[in-house]
């Protein structure tokens, strides 16, 4: 696979994209330099491309991912990996509020921390972080798992729909209608053959799984005051 | 959605401009109006304002009425003001006044023609310029990039909540505390009824912008005896709706982000120097070689940064 250099700086981003897609179609491995930590780069990539961003990138990097593997150096903004069906997406650094926010497959892989609602209203696929998860991650996630190594902010998996929160590590608070379980060695198995193939994998980890309590499945507006948290 | 910015620098130095190129990378969060806060070298005595009159054919008309009410309470011109104008009906001005005997005194009573002019800043260092357009339309206008001091605020601003009007523009002055300006990037969902109350105790609202509020309340609460660390964290729990905002004063650049985490800030420092936003690829242009960012991405953070000796304000 041959390698293009894609220079990022002050041109449109349509052009940039444009020139993403392009690359991809030709079948280039794409190196993007010079980002400049800017928004919406790299969105709706096909299966089968490869993807790495020197630096920072902006707000929703790798969105609408068709299953292509990009790999961002360090920190990427808002919104990274939004709407995902398939593909990887690696983040070395932090990751910005919702990452992974309403994807629906594939995987994505956080090195450092996520901001607030990582994952929220996820529908599928599997969101990796190494550090801690921020405030009120899972928030309405409705499918997919949540896996943090590093703990967890307050407020975690507020308002959890189908989707599962995975945390080794202190957890500052749980949100509302959370259910916490103990997980069973099968389900732990389950998550440690998410983590293997990453070289995360750790038997020695306590994990607590959340899940959703189900009560707010069935909202009565008479019982609205134990929402509310202000 | 805004964009808004600050900008520390350790001696003064061109703000102005840095505050120019954290706004330009901040374009697309709202281009209606654009707004700085520059502090300069502080003047021993006498006040700098900045002020923007409604209709520039009656301007001789205003500043013979502004500058009657400045004698009435011991004050005059030091020097002509200047006078910024294009095809807009509104004008501005910068005047160099020498002390009114009491600022709030003399305040209640120049904003008595605010229907007309309106004074938008007034401080020993601190000018906000502010008009409609983008920030390089903006800047070019005033002549913002040449501006020197050593810190400052920016705002880029998509209307939500009020008009798009040249003096409902941020950054806002803490009308009367001499020297406070804010920056807000959100909405605030019970500025009616503190506003209420703050008019109640004598403070006045020249726009029906929902930012106005926090400059005024914060420098309330300070006035009362909170250090603007507690003054900070009380608006947390006090003010409704979704924030982030920044507060300058002479000695310091102070935030509060709401307690649902909604609107993001940004820093960078080098050298002790340090660059403040809503979005990252902001602060990459004026430290563009890739420091460590900092997230401030959680929920109910504040936190306060000095100017001069940096780390021994926090």
């Amino acid at each position: 696979m041959s390698e293009i250099v894609i220079d990022v700086g002050e041109r449109h981003i349509r052009e940039i994209n444009e020139e993403i897609q392009a690359a991809c179609a030709a079948g280039h491995k794409i190196i993007v330099r010079n980002t400049l930590s800017r928004h919406n780069l790299g969105i709706g990539l096909p299966a089968g491309a490869d993807l790495h961003f020197e630096g920072s990138v902006g707000y929703y990097c790798g969105g609408l991912n068709n299953g292509a593997t990009i790999n961002i150096e360090r920190n990427a903004g808002w919104g990274a990996g939004e709407a995902q069906a398939a593909g990887h997406i690696t983040i070395g650094g932090y990751a910005g509020m919702s990452v992974g926010a309403a994807m629906l497959g594939g995987t994505i892989h956080v090195k450092g921390d996520t901001g607030p609602r990582c994952g929220v209203a996820m529908k599928g696929g599997n969101i990796i972080v190494e550090g801690k998860i921020g405030y009120q991650s899972g928030f309405m996630s409705h499918a997919g798992k949540i896996i943090a190594l590093g703990g967890a902010g307050a407020s975690c998996a507020d308002a959890l729909w189908e989707g599962e929160v995975w945390v080794a590590g202190e957890i500052e608070s749980l949100g509302v209608d959370v259910n916490l379980l103990e997980p069973t060695a099968e389900d732990v198995a389950e998550v440690e053959a998410i983590l293997e193939p990453l070289g995360l994998n750790d038997s020695s980890r306590e994990w607590r799984k959340m899940i959703s309590g189900q009560r707010l499945w069935y909202f009565e507006s008479r019982d609205a005051n134990a929402w509310l948290m202000i | 959605m805004c964009g808004i910015a600050g900008r520390i620098l350790n001696a003064p130095g061109k703000v102005g401009d840095d505050l120019v190129e954290l706004m330009v990378a901040q374009e697309h969060r709202g281009s209606d109006s654009t707004g700085f806060a520059v502090y300069g070298i502080p003047r021993e005595t006498g006040y700098v304002l900045r002020g923007m009159g409604f209709d520039k054919s009656r301007m001789d008309g205003d500043m013979d009425d502004f500058q009657n009410i400045l004698k009435a309470h011991g004050s005059d011109f030091l020097e002509d003001p200047t006078f910024v104008t294009n095809e807009a009906d509104h004008y501005c001005t910068r005047m160099i006044i020498s002390d009114p005997h009491d600022i709030e005194q003399w305040i209640n009573v120049a904003d008595e023609i605010s229907d007309r002019f309106e004074v938008q800043s007034c401080g020993r260092s601190l000018e906000i310029i502010k008009d409609v357009g983008s920030s390089n339309d903006v800047a070019d206008k005033h002549g913002v990039r040449e501006m020197i001091g050593t810190h400052g605020l920016g705002h880029a601003r998509l209307a939500t909540e009020s008009s798009v009007l040249p003096n409902a523009s941020h950054p806002f002055w803490a009308r009367p505390f001499p020297d406070v300006a804010i920056v807000h990037n959100g909405q605030i969902t019970d500025y009616y009824t503190w506003r209420d109350k703050l008019e109640r105790l004598g403070y006045r609202f020249l726009t029906y912008n929902d930012s106005e509020l926090i400059a005024v309340w914060v420098s309330d609460q300070m006035k009362n005896g909170l250090t603007m660390e507690q003054a900070l964290k009380k608006s947390i729990t006090s003010i409704d709706g979704v924030f982030t905002y920044m507060i300058a004063q002479p000695d310091s650049i102070g935030f509060a982000k709401d307690r649902f985490a909604m609107k993001p800030l940004v820093t960078v420092e080098k050298n002790g120097e340090l660059a403040a936003a809503t979005e990252e690829q902001a602060v990459c242009r004026v430290v563009p070689d890739g420091s460590d960012v900092i997230n401030y991405d959680g929920p109910g953070i504040t936190e306060i940064w000095g100017v001069g000796n940096r780390r021994a304000a926090a």
